[in-house]
């Protein structure tokens, strides 16, 4: 049997109260070993306080997740039916989203923009998207990285930076 | 006078009217592009602005706002897709014209409706905004606390599907927003001894890591399910109504402009909300209601006048009080902030010429709106034409390089990258990103006012209700939760007893 929207949203309610929970809870305790009180209302109050809400609230989705009843939802335009994704591809394509940011980001550092930038969208279209056709890898990934050159470092004047291991420009 | 055509000198001088040109240019085509809103456009814009002066920076980032509000009209119309969620009522009727071989006359109608609105709220916000910061001078901490806590609350109660998640993702943008040195007694919080995390989180990594970076893996995501399609787009002009087309719906959109206002002013409602109410408004005050929904005209005027007033009624509190009602005043007033603007009571005392400067950038921008649709529009629906997931690749870098352009900093891209999957999984998990980002631009401010104000009444927590305004505040505050939670409750006995019922019809086969 397909699991039915409103299963869907209970196990999602559950993942994400336990998360949050454990979040929570390490949060106010790091706060209060690490944060001192300070006079009236210190600096302790608020992380502190908020974690507490965050606990309690967290607490609630996991145990409506747990036992509370959901209704058969009406479809809405907002949420319409996902496709079944597989879970390791989703969680693969976040992980590769979050990789490519970050690498691109120390890449930009060591080897200055427009290589790193010539690099990184090059890299994504073929190992990412499996783009194969050489004009439009080549083509985006020279027109995106000179393209952003010419706007943000020459037309705005921001820095670029320019690359500690090798520097072209 | 001499302040206003000093600001005129500034606002109108060549490289601020490029910038409010390009901007409105970008916001036109991220708004056009589905999926794609004018808040990551906003979001991607901010950094870039860094290096600007005042003048332009402010005219880039309204230039944006103010484009990507029409802007989703385009698809709208064209194809029958909202390129953003405020253009969604303009489908209705707009689809339907472009299928009798209206699209031109619609989009140039369209961009005459969202030039009026956008002005008449423009002229709505002159008035009222400073009214409103005279009263709010008034203020102490205390007033402005429960100020700020009944605007984060209808954020996180009015428009959200769950109260609970809602008020998990307004406290998580609270709790991120402590992290760093504590301005008020130099003390370190959950810094863990980097240096890094002095400063805290930078509200634009967090912009950018909340919209932009769910949008990419979003893309990529439907690339892999095969539900990309290349949208058939046919040529197309703007072709502007006549006088007297644009008098027979004269009052029509001047209801829905003030309509609109009102809406934008009240924070957490919005444009989607703002159009559906006016489209509903057009209809029943029409002589002709059954022709709605198979390509009347006022059934786009009405949505498209409404969604733009938004940006005006949105800029009130925003300017008067400092409280952004959505995510793009909310980067907007990030974008001030940088410049060295305080949005608040004190900006019309401290900054009265850039007050000047912003009301004239609304106006070139509304300028350049109707000018670029009607002249540039053949060219910019072929970005339509590009694949999503392509299109993506280029954000990644937009969003990346944005990063780096805010303070130099590699460790700011990383944020982004890490920040940005986790934002993907609160979208998955059904919490909304809305109140995380009002929880961290409201947050230091929630927390500096209750602390002076404990300070000032030596500890004693009734200063908070001490006055009319602060108990009022707070009053409306609980009103809102205390009403979610009741309609909670009620969803909750309501969803208990369908479960019942469907599990008595249930056969005992199963």
């Amino acid at each position: 049997m397909p699991a039915r929207p409103e299963d869907t949203e209970r196990r999602l309610d559950v993942i994400a109260g336990g998360l949050l929970l454990v979040f929570a809870l390490g949060w106010t305790g790091a706060v209060w070993l690490t944060v001192p009180e300070g006079y009236g209302v210190g600096p302790r109050a608020f992380p502190f306080w908020l974690g507490v809400a965050l606990a309690v609230l967290s607490a609630l989705l996991l145990a409506k997740g747990l036992r509370g009843s959901y209704a058969p939802e009406a479809p809405d335009a907002e949420d319409l039916p996902r496709a079944a994704v597989p879970i390791l591809l989703r969680l693969g394509l976040v992980a590769a989203v979050c990789g490519i940011i970050a690498g691109y980001g120390v890449l930009m550092q060591k080897i200055g923009f427009v290589p790193a930038t010539v690099l990184t969208v090059a890299g994504t279209l073929v190992f990412v998207l499996g783009e194969r056709r050489p004009l439009v890898v080549g083509g985006m990934a020279l027109g995106i990285a000179l393209g952003a050159w010419l706007a943000f470092g020459q037309v705005l004047g921001a820095y670029m930076p320019r690359g500690t291991w090798i520097s072209l420009f | 006078m001499d302040l206003l055509l000093a600001a005129a000198q500034v606002a109108l001088a060549p490289a601020a009217l490029l910038a409010v040109v390009a901007g409105t240019l970008l916001g036109v085509v991220f708004g056009a592009i589905p999926g794609l809103t004018f808040t990551v456009a906003m979001a991607l814009v901010v950094p870039m602005s860094f290096s600007l002066d005042t003048a332009p920076a402010i005219g880039l980032l309204l230039g944006t706002y103010i484009g990507g509000m029409t802007g989703g009209s385009v698809s709208a119309i064209l194809v029958g897709i909202p390129g953003t969620p405020s253009a969604a009522a303009t489908v209705l009727d707009g689809y339907q014209l472009t299928r009798r071989g209206k699209a031109s006359l619609a989009l140039g109608t369209a961009v005459v409706a969202s030039a009026f609105g956008g002005i008449v709220s423009l002229i709505v916000m002159v008035v009222s905004v400073d009214m409103v910061a005279k009263l709010a001078l008034r203020f102490g901490p205390a007033e402005t606390f429960g100020l700020l806590l009944f605007g984060l609350s209808t954020i996180c109660g009015l428009a959200q599907k769950s109260l609970v998640k809602g008020l998990i993702s307004g406290i998580l943008g609270l709790l991120v927003m402590t992290i760093g040195i504590d301005e008020m007694e130099g003390v370190q919080r959950l810094t863990f001894g980097t240096i890094v995390l002095q400063q805290g989180v930078s509200l634009l990594v967090a912009m950018i890591a909340l919209f932009a970076v769910p949008h990419v893996i979003d893309a990529f995501v439907k690339y892999y399910t095969g539900e990309r399609k290349v949208e058939a787009v046919a040529d197309v002009r703007a072709e502007l109504p006549t006088i007297r087309d644009i008098l027979r719906d004269f009052w029509l959109m001047l209801r829905c402009a003030l309509l609109g206002t009102g809406i934008g002013a009240i924070p957490g409602t919005g444009g989607p909300i703002a159009a559906f109410l006016a489209y509903a408004h057009a209809r029943k005050s029409s002589k002709r209601p059954e022709r709605f929904g198979k390509g009347e005209m006022a059934g786009v005027v009405a949505p498209e006048t409404a969604n733009n007033a938004v940006t005006g009624g949105a800029m009130i509190p925003l300017l008067s009080l400092g409280i952004p009602g959505d995510p793009a005043t909310a980067i907007l007033l990030s974008g001030l902030l940088i410049h060295g603007l305080i949005p608040g009571p004190m900006l019309f005392l401290q900054n009265p010429g850039e007050i000047y400067q912003i009301y004239l950038a609304i106006i070139v921008a509304y300028i350049a709106v109707v000018a670029i649709q009607l002249l540039g529009i053949r060219f910019f629906v072929q970005v339509l034409r590009v694949p999503a997931h392509l299109l993506a690749v280029g954000i990644i870098i937009m969003c990346a390089y944005g990063a780096f352009a805010i303070r130099n900093s590699v460790f700011d891209v990383v944020s982004v990258g890490v920040l940005g999957a986790m934002a993907y999984g609160l979208t998955r998990v059904g919490i909304p990103l809305t109140p995380i980002i009002l929880g961290l631009v409201l947050g230091p401010s929630i927390e500096r006012e209750f602390r002076t104000a404990m300070i000032l009444s030596e500890g004693d927590p009734s200063v908070f209700v001490a006055s009319i305004p602060g108990a009022v505040f707070l009053g409306l505050a609980a009103l809102v939760v205390g009403a979610q939670v009741l309609r909670a409750a009620r969803a909750t006995l309501s969803a208990r007893r369908t479960e019942e019922k469907s599990r008595a019809s249930v056969t005992p086969s199963e």
